[in-house]
């Protein structure tokens, strides 16, 4: 490179940024997805099943706002989100709720949602300003495409589900004619049982049921080949542990903070509204390909 | 947050007549039929709703709606709501029996009320597979079932003779008729064999009617109830004897034909004998309901 001639010089250094731009490009792009497989989940849509836990009514005002949040997101981001089931308090919270949403990549940037989330700030009961901590638990399930069937066979045998009526109706039939659509399944191998009595329709319940016990043991499988693979349980956001604390949401202090990654954000209400939660779920998808990046290079 | 607290009247009202669970998911529908009205009408207030649930209506008058299957039927007092029970044999028989395009069958519904047995059926089965009629002795009943028919895309042209109807799709016609009158089937323009006959009559014997729950005996027509309606006893079987006395005489079913008829919590062995011994329907199984009570007898030769 030493070339007296300024014009060799000037096209060996041109040469050069070429090389540089090209070997950065293969770090940063080529590398990573020769080393690690596109996501056989991206096609997914997720189920996201949430639970309030310690915090009694603050607990389930806090899930109708984490569930806002979700749809929110949902719209922004052009996935349709569906509320299949939900039970409300007699004070504007939610005990628990299921939400469909669908659209691409849903489940594979919702997937580090689950676990719990917890609340801190001064519930708008609590006369003494005390603040209270709160939370909600979330469940990010795969959702297999609806085929219009109830059985799906990669997943379970119509012969291992029990469907059950859950109330007693005495005589029945022309004696009674009170609505009674509540169902419950349950699958015999692996003892899961899901309840629906939304709807005013047995067959819709029955549908609906149906649909989120594909989810849960889809759910299974994705988890059994996970921990089939044997370097994942060295992976911080892989590792599925769905009862431990993820995220907290700090009124007082108006934070969010990650504990997984570490990310705190000031504004509370921007990432209620659905914006601030895509900075989360970018540094998780990141933390995420991150860890598989690093399995693979340990494991060449 | 005003309105919240109306709710929560009308939802401590309800709760003491049907109790807390029944009363937030039956206060719910109430709601969500509301706003699924608003577009078109409001016909009336939750208030008023609840106020007609509370003095032991029907939640299904006060919606004018049923779920049956896939179907969405309306419900209109007098005319029978069409029971979870009935819903449930009703999908078992639609793949019991399987009619297709090329082997369409005929089908008879006595006692049709709102038509939701054959509607149901004419919707499970593929296209111009079945060939549907319904007959009924209320004439609230016909109408309603006219109003379901139509609903559901299942009507038959007026201005074409049946035998002439289009063969592409299924069709269901109720009738107007009194099926113990021994004449009705010629009155009726019916031209027996049917491939298929099924019936849920009123089967609830005299003694069990004045302690049925008031939102039966009270909103329900009690013709659509009373098993025995010339007698003051009986066992309610009246109708089942009847149905057999017409597959006996008049060649109601055909030979290779199903007869499918609800009964009442108990009665299922004497429906069962009746059918062998008077309709001459040598084969018979009995099906359970959901609840796990004998409701449905299914007879064959
Ligand atoms: C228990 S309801 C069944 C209605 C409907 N099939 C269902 O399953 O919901 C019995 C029906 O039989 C009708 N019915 C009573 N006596 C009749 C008769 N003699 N001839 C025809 N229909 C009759 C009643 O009007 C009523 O609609």
């Amino acid at each position: 490179m030493q070339d007296p001639d300024p014009t060799m010089q000037s096209l060996a250094r041109e040469e050069q940024d070429d090389l540089l731009t090209k070997l950065t490009g293969l770090a940063e792009k080529t590398f990573p997805s020769l080393l690690v497989p596109p996501s056989p989940t991206a096609h997914l849509s997720a189920m996201l099943e949430l639970k309030a836990g310690v915090g009694g009514s603050e607990s389930s005002l806090f899930l109708t706002e984490i569930m806002r949040m979700y749809t929110r997101l949902a719209q922004m981001m052009g996935w349709q989100a569906v509320v299949v089931t939900n039970s409300t308090t007699d004070h504007g919270g939610t005990k628990d709720a299921v939400v469909e949403i669908k659209g691409e990549k849903v489940y594979d940037m919702l997937r580090w949602e689950s676990g719990v989330h917890r609340v801190q700030r001064v519930p708008a009961t609590e006369v003494n300003g005390r603040v209270h901590t709160s939370t909600v638990a979330v469940l990010v399930l795969p959702l297999v495409e609806d085929k219009g069937s109830e059985v799906d066979e990669d997943l379970f045998k119509m012969d291992e589900v029990r469907i059950e009526v859950m109330r007693a109706r005495g005589a029945g039939g022309q004696h009674v004619n009170k609505t009674e659509s509540a169902v419950r399944l349950t699958h015999i191998p692996t003892g899961i049982t899901v309840s629906m009595q939304d709807e005013r329709s047995q067959h819709q319940n029955r549908r609906r049921a149906f649909l989120v016990l594909r989810a849960r043991l889809m759910d299974r499988k994705l988890t059994e080949e996970v921990t089939n693979r044997r370097d994942v349980r060295r992976s911080l956001v892989s590792s599925v542990d769905r009862s431990e604390k993820i995220r907290t949401y700090n009124f007082p202090q108006d934070r969010v903070t990650d504990h997984r990654i570490g990310l705190s954000l000031r504004n509370v209400a921007s990432v209620m509204d659905g914006g601030g939660l895509q900075d989360f779920l970018d540094g998780l998808a990141k933390k995420h390909q991150d860890d598989l990046l690093e399995e693979a290079f340990n494991t060449l | 947050m005003r309105s919240h607290y109306a709710h929560l009247g009308l939802l401590s009202q309800l709760s003491s007549a049907l109790g807390h669970e029944s009363a937030r998911l039956e206060l719910r529908w109430m709601m969500q039929a509301l706003r699924e009205a608003s577009n078109r009408q409001r016909g009336s207030s939750l208030a008023e709703m609840v106020a007609r649930r509370m003095s032991g209506e029907p939640l299904q008058y006060i919606l004018g709606s049923q779920p049956f299957g896939p179907l969405n039927l309306l419900a209109r007092s007098p005319v029978l709501i069409p029971r979870p029970e009935t819903e449930h044999w009703t999908m078992r028989l639609s793949e019991y029996v399987t009619p297709s395009a090329s082997r369409p069958i005929s089908l008879l519904d006595l006692c049709t009320g709102s038509g939701c047995i054959p509607l149901l059926l004419c919707h499970l089965w593929p296209s111009g597979s079945v060939r549907a009629f319904g007959v009924d002795i209320a004439s609230e009943a016909i109408q309603l079932a006219s109003e379901n028919t139509a609903i559901c895309g299942f009507h038959t042209p007026s201005d074409n003779p049946p035998s002439q109807s289009p063969s592409f799709r299924n069709t269901f016609r109720p009738i107007l008729s009194d099926i113990r009158d021994p004449t009705f089937l010629r009155k009726s323009g019916l031209y027996p064999p049917f491939h298929v006959v099924t019936s849920n009559p009123p089967y609830i014997p005299r003694r069990e009617y004045d302690s049925l729950p008031p939102s039966v005996r009270d909103f329900e027509d009690r013709r659509a109830l009373l098993g025995d309606p010339d007698s003051e006893q009986g066992d309610g079987l009246t109708f089942y004897r009847d149905i057999a006395r017409l597959v006996a005489n008049e060649k109601l079913l055909a030979d290779d034909g199903v007869l499918a008829v609800e009964v009442g919590k108990g009665q299922a062995k004497d429906v069962e004998r009746i059918l062998q011994d008077q309709a001459k329907l040598p084969k018979t199984t009995i099906w359970r309901d959901p609840w796990l009570i004998e409701r449905v007898v299914v007879a064959t030769r």
